[in-house]
């Protein structure tokens, strides 16, 4: 495929990825919260409110709570997501600038890419694999699945695949990648690597990209934390708050 | 409790009576549905979509996980796979998908998207009236995902097209025309106070006040009604404690409703039952509000009634100030002499409702209180209560009779906890409550009594 298609249809996804996030975020930002629905026991401060969201997204508190054998698999996911994420950030977009400041040399590099980024891989096709068996075996929540539920999951596991194929089955050449992304970047597209896998890879990327923001997995990046049940501070009777379309002076309730 | 195997439709028959149309017109509600009632929703729909974040939000950002699915007592109860929370809030995101967003328009049905149909509206009068908004499912979400939210927005969306309860809205109209959800008249509230002063008269040999419309009195208690006529050791509860703290207090004839159905139907209604009680405070020139043991009225005071009829400079923090509060913080003050062994021979354990547990954080004061007042407390499983507590299955608009199958599933989970914990006696500070359990104790042949904390607390005080 060319280098003209390739790197035009990845420009075209990632606009889509970002403006798409952006305006739904934009949109939950702005819309109004009527009144204090906090979930309670909750912070009365900020501090607390910052902690309680710092849990969740970074832990998953409540899913901890609610099922162990969802938890584990769910967490090592997406932790996973975020090592892997990191590691082609690192590997593929800035590699001279991670190599300097892990302090190794090339060799050393390219072995901890391998192992470690190896290992992620595995890890995360893992974990996404049994997250869809779950979703196939527990009826009740096969009850509740959609299309989209088994649709994600299968990009991801296709990506992932073939990211892993990379690794593992050698044959990429990561120079050629390395200069793909920073032409990419620098808006000045150069050939990718003729790797057909690569090709692939990169292509269910953009799907992915372009499906994010108009699916659940709207969800990435801690957008839960917008969640007024999270978010607010519990105290109602220490600092009064105000309804911005229906404020209380206005005595006559305008809601239809 | 053992997690049901999915029974499809199980509970698809029980649903509330509908509201008769002098009702809704009385209510400033449409009388029934109209030939467009189609697009009225969807445009109330957007509007909601307009005014509330968390609607909006929980329409897109649910990854159908399942961690809610057994958390909640009427999918525990019924099997029914549409009372798991995530499949009652698909009802409405089923529809939200198929009208407001890219994909749904595009390709209803790979993106399940639906349209609202005669059916679907059905299956949210449905399923929409067993969900009791106790927000036990929140807990669990990842997301903080709250269907009360949700289901509230679905009422929201069916009265204005016409479409209500009979229950809940009869109980608003009430509210409106006398003051309470009984309909308890004026002369019938005075009444009622002076037969609990002969009452206490009677048990205490001594003149202990249950005022009504004392202007200038230090504090306005509002009390559910259902304690004057159904809960009275509850409301004697109230006047000996005020009577042995020497603090002079007053109910209001205007404002004798805790309770505010208005949080069951829509902002509207929510908002003009909860200015009563901000007027009668006014109008009787208080100092501080008291809100007796109602759990659902502790939300709409606590949380919303500064935002909806505030501010509420006029009264001192903390303002309003549940009963069970005060009560622990004269405890705690030495204001109160117990005896407890007037409890003896009773083992209670406390039920958390709801609204005070996830709507307001308030846990510690009653069983502070219990523990004070009885010498055989003990507690239900750990993951039955506090934040996690069961709800007793009758909550946001559910306790009527034609609901009973919804209530008698909806309990289950709390029976099996209280089975448990080995006691006799069952407290809680919820009116409802209070009006579901002996109903459940005979359903199921358990020998047991429900108690407010204030009965206790009465019964312990040293005069």
């Amino acid at each position: 495929m060319g280098t003209q298609f390739l790197s035009a249809l990845l420009y075209v996804s990632a606009a889509i990825f970002v403006i798409g996030m952006g305006c739904r975020i934009y949109f939950w930002v702005c819309a109004p919260v009527p009144l204090k629905i906090v979930l309670t026991p909750a912070p009365k401060h900020i501090p607390g409110v910052i902690r309680r969201l710092t849990e969740e997204v970074f832990g998953f508190r409540a899913l901890a709570k609610a099922d162990r054998s969802l938890w584990i698999p769910a967490w090592l996911f997406h932790f996973s997501l975020v090592l892997l994420f990191l590691g082609h950030l690192g590997g593929l977009v800035i590699p001279h600038l991670a190599q300097t400041a892990l302090g190794l040399n090339e060799n050393q590099f390219e072995g901890m890419a391998q192992v470690v980024g190896g290992a992620v891989g595995l890890l995360a096709f893992v974990m996404l694999f049994w997250l869809l068996i779950r979703r196939l075996i527990l009826p009740r929540v096969r009850w509740i699945s959609t299309f989209s539920d088994y649709f994600a999951p299968v990009l991801l596991l296709l990506i992932l695949a073939t990211g892993n194929a990379m690794r593992f089955m050698g044959g990429l050449n990561i120079a050629q990648a390395q200069s793909f992304i920073a032409g990419w970047l620098a808006l000045h597209p150069v050939a990718p690597p003729s790797d057909p896998v690569f090709t692939a890879h990169i292509l269910l990327v953009c799907v992915l990209l372009i499906y994010i923001p108009f699916s659940k997995l709207v969800h990435i990046g801690g957008v839960g934390a917008l969640s007024p049940t999270l978010n607010q501070r519990n105290n109602p009777r220490e600092h009064r708050y105000v309804n911005s379309w229906n404020k209380a002076n206005e005595n006559s309730p305008t809601s239809s | 409790m053992k997690i049901p195997q999915l029974h499809p439709d199980a509970a698809v028959g029980t649903l509330p009576h509908r509201a008769k149309n002098d009702l809704m017109v009385s209510l400033g509600l449409a009388p029934e549905l109209p030939p467009d009632w189609r697009a009225k929703a969807l445009r109330r729909f957007d509007e909601l979509l307009h005014q509330r974040r968390s609607l909006a939000l929980y329409m897109d950002i649910c990854v159908r996980c399942g961690a809610c699915a057994d958390k909640c007592p009427f999918f525990l109860g019924t099997g029914d796979p549409k009372n798991m929370p995530v499949a009652r809030a698909e009802l409405l995101r089923k529809v939200y998908r198929r009208h407001f967003t890219a994909a749904g328009r595009a390709s209803g049905h790979l993106a399940a998207g639906e349209e609202l149909t005669d059916t679907v509206l059905n299956e949210w009068f449905t399923y929409f009236y067993q969900c009791s908004e106790c927000r036990r499912c929140a807990e669990f979400c990842p997301f903080g995902v709250d269907t009360a939210e949700i289901t509230m927005a679905a009422r929201e969306i069916m009265a204005s097209i016409g479409l209500a309860p009979k229950y809940v809205t009869e109980v608003l109209k009430k509210a409106h025309e006398v003051g309470n959800n009984i309909g308890i008249p004026e002369a019938a509230w005075i009444d009622g106070c002076q037969f609990l002063e002969e009452e206490l008269k009677a048990q205490t040999g001594q003149d202990i006040k249950v005022p009504v419309n004392q202007a200038g009195a230090e504090v306005l208690l509002v009390p559910p009604s259902a304690d004057l006529f159904v809960n009275t050791d509850t409301m004697m509860g109230y006047a000996l404690m005020f009577h042995a703290a020497g603090i002079s207090w007053t109910t209001s004839s205007y404002a004798s409703e805790a309770g505010n159905f208005g949080l069951f139907l829509n902002y509207e209604q929510l908002k003009k039952i909860n200015l009563r009680i901000v007027d009668a405070a006014r109008q009787l020139g208080v100092k501080r509000l008291v809100m007796g043991e109602c759990g659902h009225a502790w939300r709409a005071a606590q949380a919303f009634m500064d935002t909806l009829n505030g501010p509420l400079d006029f009264l001192e923090p903390p303002c309003p100030e549940h009963i069970c509060e005060l009560a622990a913080r004269l405890l705690r003050a030495g204001r109160l002499k117990l005896n407890r062994s007037a409890n003896d021979g009773l083992v209670v354990t406390y039920h958390d409702p709801c609204n005070l547990a996830r709507g307001g954080g308030l846990m510690e004061e009653p069983r502070e209180i219990l523990r004070a007042v009885v010498n055989d407390f003990r507690e239900m499983p750990a993951d039955t209560i506090r934040e996690k507590t069961f709800c007793c299955g009758a909550g946001a608009g559910l306790l009527t009779e034609e609901l009973m199958a919804t209530r008698m599933n909806g309990v289950k989970p709390r029976l099996e906890a209280f089975r448990t914990s080995g006691a006799t006696h069952l407290a809680t500070p919820c009116a409802i409550c209070k009006a579901q359990f002996p109903v459940a104790f005979k359903h199921y042949a358990i020998n047991a009594q429900v108690v407010g904390v204030m009965d206790l607390l009465g019964k312990a005080l040293v005069l």
